[in-house]
């Protein structure tokens, strides 16, 4: 395995997650507006 | 301009795609990162953390960007819309600035023996974050619409300043931090693979801003509509 291999999958990590929540809130909060006004 | 139910369930929809494509583009950057670009001789893997940390950064001072940007617009027209659009981009640029202050120093621990250093461009852009986290708290501490806007149209001005300096702190000051190799006068010194991949990181980062402001500015809209409804 390459040097410095932890350090990228928890820099990975950690930007995938923090992208997911938020997005993932926003695109729930989205979806809950336009099924709620359909 | 008063919001209506119809009109934001549009810019509801526009943001619930952008975003879906750029959470989709985001997972082709990874793909490409991991498979496709070679490891760098001297940093090893840490050096791929490159395409997740520089795309975010870009994100996060274009969103800071376009809330100076629009907060003037505000301060000159005094349309609501740019105040709801500024307050959308602000969380935004927080969430990427989230990505860029923890990827940064998760790179830097391998590679400059330190998870931090208190030089120009790091110390900038933590206070550049944490002007923006008082730009949120002012919002939710205001409550009524066209003062709350002013104010903030104020702060966000301020923090627009800061992110040219930002950019040219790593030729002014002496610092760990590596000078831009794009975003520079001369040609980008990357080989191509890598080169590839980080412009489609911030053509990636950049839908993905996009989306998640569209869809934010939606909600914020959709919220207000439903609120006048009910009045």
């Amino acid at each position: 395995m390459p040097e410095n291999t932890s350090y990228m999958i928890a820099a990975y990590v950690v930007a995938a997650v923090v992208y997911l929540v938020y997005g993932g809130s926003l695109l729930a909060r989205g979806f809950r507006a336009l099924r709620k006004d359909r | 301009m008063k919001p209506t139910i119809s009109s934001s369930r549009g810019i509801i929809k526009w943001g619930v795609g952008l975003t879906i494509i750029g959470l989709a583009a985001l997972a082709v950057i990874y793909v490409l990162a991991l498979a496709y670009t070679p490891f760098e001789v001297r940093q090893g893997a840490a050096q791929k953390i490159f395409y997740v940390h520089v795309p975010a950064a870009w994100s996060a001072m274009m969103a800071f960007s376009l809330v100076g940007l629009v907060s003037i617009l505000y301060l000159w027209l005094r349309d609501e819309r740019l105040d709801a659009f500024a307050a959308a981009s602000a969380e935004v640029g927080l969430v990427f600035s989230v990505i860029m202050l923890t990827t940064g120093p998760i790179w830097g621990k391998p590679i400059w023996g330190t998870w931090w250093t208190w030089d120009a461009r790091l110390t900038l852009t933590l206070i550049l974050f944490l002007l923006f986290l008082g730009y949120m708290t002012l919002r939710s501490a205001i409550h009524d619409p066209a003062e709350r806007a002013r104010f903030s149209a104020v702060v966000g001005i301020m923090g627009m300043v800061l992110v040219p300096f930002i950019h040219v702190s790593v030729y002014l000051f002496r610092t760990l931090h590596p000078k831009p190799i794009v975003l520079k006068a001369s040609a980008p010194s990357l080989p191509p693979e890598m080169l590839r991949t980080l412009l489609l990181g911030f053509l990636a980062a950049s839908v993905l801003y996009l989306g998640f402001v569209v869809l934010r500015y939606g909600l914020a809209r959709h919220a207000m509509a439903e609120l006048d409804e009910e009045n």
